[in-house]
């Protein structure tokens, strides 16, 4: 038989495919599954200009705003959970500096789900009452033409590009998921299905062997995957559902430093900037924390 | 009169649960900052539990719209994220896909829901998005959420909130959760069919809905605090004081008793008492 094409890449040359401009949805919610060795590689990169499509947001877009590399936002929330607003965006949105699109939660979610299905835009009536659609001009009012009133309309996501971070895949792009999955991850997959320009950064590859015998828990099938990167510790210091918790000093260091811009600067400056790859970063970090954030039994 | 033995939280926590009827669905949302997440998530948790053996055993309680009737008693120690360990392990009558939630949430089957916000207004109206101008604002907050929905799909809305003169406004700068919005029909003008704010509870006081006005009107007062204490606490500046204020109805030594002994006997969801 003949092989598939490999998609193993390495998280550069990954990284590299996203051009400035581009539509991006990075996975992930709150403060899970955000696939920030990602994140923090684009910044290295340069990437820039970009439109950020999500939902629940945290600290992977609160960094590429306080970096300035994001010109759109549409979403529902950003913020640190348990450590408060995200510092850059409340900052950038005071200052005027980023394009703004707000939805409600469900409704941001269901975008994705527009998009997986095929379909333009969806209708809603949950924004009805509120300033959200005098603020955002992609939210219009139609009549249902059965008869039964007014709806909201509202655009799917679209994304161009879709960078998500998950437990295990292989080598030619299958990506496996838990049995037991929480909404972040059943999120990243309705998100997964929204474009076949997909990279998924993964906790380890397995051999495509291991993959078939856990083939009900294959729900990103090879087809779908652009490019798949090993990155243990990818999410860090977001949790990886099932396999590690959200860093929870680390946030909290970050919440505090990123309050002030200098303070930002400070932390991309030691964690970003002043590393070399994604390797140099999980030193910093260190084996104690590391460890301490794993569950036992968790891996898949 | 003798000094009442229930605190503040197990106040609220029963007048809460007297709002709450069998055969319900009550869904509540997860919050940010310790002081919230005691006020807003494990408040209510305590209420619906105090409910459910109290009058409501067909109710179904929705924790972060995916943990289903959680034992309260095996509560976890921290709820500071809507996912990940802490409510994953948390003993439960069902977990759900959250995102079928959404659906139940839109067919409008969700009964009750708890809300807060940055401000209130006399209408009920909340904003969790921006204090100020929306496109400069002073302050930008962390944005909708699922609060839209909660006013519009939900049949009534608990909105508890810290009782600080700030919280309290007029008219509040962005409505992202739809009350009265300008009174009587205001709702209805806004396309909506059902729904609404019933109570604003405090951790010092009660405002509910005037009938005629639809205008916050306080009901009643937490024992341990006047009137005045409330007024100088309160930023509204429409006349929302009636003539008798009576003290909020306290817990009766059955519900207490519950609380403590049943519900929450390590005094994980109420730390304080």
């Amino acid at each position: 038989m003949l092989e598939p094409d490999i998609k193993l890449t390495g998280l550069a040359e990954a990284a590299r495919l996203i051009p400035n401009g581009a539509r991006v949805h990075f996975g992930g919610m709150a403060v899970h599954n955000h696939p920030m060795a990602f994140v923090r590689q684009l910044l290295w990169e340069g990437t820039r200009d970009l439109t950020v499509v999500s939902h629940v947001s945290a600290n992977d877009v609160d960094m590429l705003i306080g970096a300035g590399r994001v010109r759109r936002l549409e979403f529902s929330y950003v913020g640190l959970e348990e450590f408060g607003t995200a510092p850059c965006f409340r900052r950038a949105v005071q200052d005027g500096e980023l394009e703004l699109s707000e939805y409600s939660e469900p409704v941001a979610f269901e975008r994705f789900a527009c998009s997986a299905r095929g379909m333009p835009f969806f209708t809603t009536r949950e924004m009805f009452g509120t300033d959200l659609p005098s603020v955002n001009p992609d939210i219009r009012e139609i009549d249902d033409p059965f008869g039964s009133g007014r709806y909201h309309a509202v655009r799917a996501a679209e994304p161009e590009w879709v960078v998500l971070h998950a437990a295990a895949g292989d080598r030619y792009g299958n990506v496996l998921f838990f049995p037991h999955r929480q909404l972040p991850e059943d999120l990243d997959l309705t998100a997964s299905r929204t474009t076949r320009n997909l990279i998924v950064t993964v906790e380890q590859i397995v051999s495509h062997e291991r993959v078939r015998e856990s083939a009900y828990c294959n729900l990103i099938p090879r087809f779908r995957t652009t490019a798949i990167v090993e990155v243990p510790y990818g999410a860090h210091p977001c949790s990886c559902l099932h396999v590690y918790d959200q860093d929870r000093k680390h946030l909290a260091a970050y919440a505090m430093a990123a309050r002030d811009p200098e303070g930002f600067r400070t932390h991309l400056a030691r964690f970003v900037y002043g590393v070399r790859g994604h390797d140099e970063y999980l030193e910093l970090i260190g084996a104690t924390t590391l460890s301490r954030l794993r569950h036992v039994g968790g891996a898949l | 009169m003798s000094e009442p033995n229930a605190s503040i939280h197990e106040v609220m926590a029963g007048v809460i649960a007297r709002e709450l009827r069998d055969r319900e669905l009550w869904f509540l949302g997860m919050s940010t900052g310790p002081e919230t997440i005691l006020l807003l998530t494990r408040i209510p948790i305590v209420a619906m539990a105090l409910a459910q053996r109290t009058h409501a055993p067909n109710s179904w309680m929705l924790v972060a719209g995916w943990v289903m009737n959680p034992d309260v008693s095996k509560a976890p120690t921290r709820m500071e994220s809507e996912f990940g360990t802490g409510l994953g392990q948390w003993p439960a009558e069902a977990y759900n896909n959250s995102l079928a939630m959404s659906y139940v949430a839109a067919r409008h089957e969700i009964d009750v829901g708890f809300g807060s916000a940055a401000q209130v207004d006399k209408y009920g109206n909340c904003n969790t998005v921006a204090i100020g101008d929306y496109s400069r604002p002073r302050v930008r907050l962390v944005g909708p959420i699922n609060q839209p929905g909660h006013f519009s799909l939900f049949g009534r809305e608990i909105i508890i909130i810290p009782h600080e003169r700030r919280n309290f406004v007029d008219e509040v700068d962005f409505v992202s959760g739809a009350g009265y919005r300008g009174g009587p029909g205001g709702r209805e003008r806004y396309g909506l069919r059902t729904g609404g704010p019933t109570m604003i509870l405090t951790d010092k006081a009660v405002f509910r809905f005037a009938e005629d006005t639809k205008l916050a009107t306080l009901a009643s007062v937490h024992h341990g605090f006047s009137v005045d204490d409330i007024v100088r606490n309160t930023g509204f500046v429409h006349d929302y004081v009636p003539s008798t204020v009576p003290e909020t109805p306290l817990p009766s030594n059955r519900e207490l008793d519950l609380i403590r002994e049943s519900i929450d006997p390590r005094r994980v969801m109420l730390p304080g008492r």
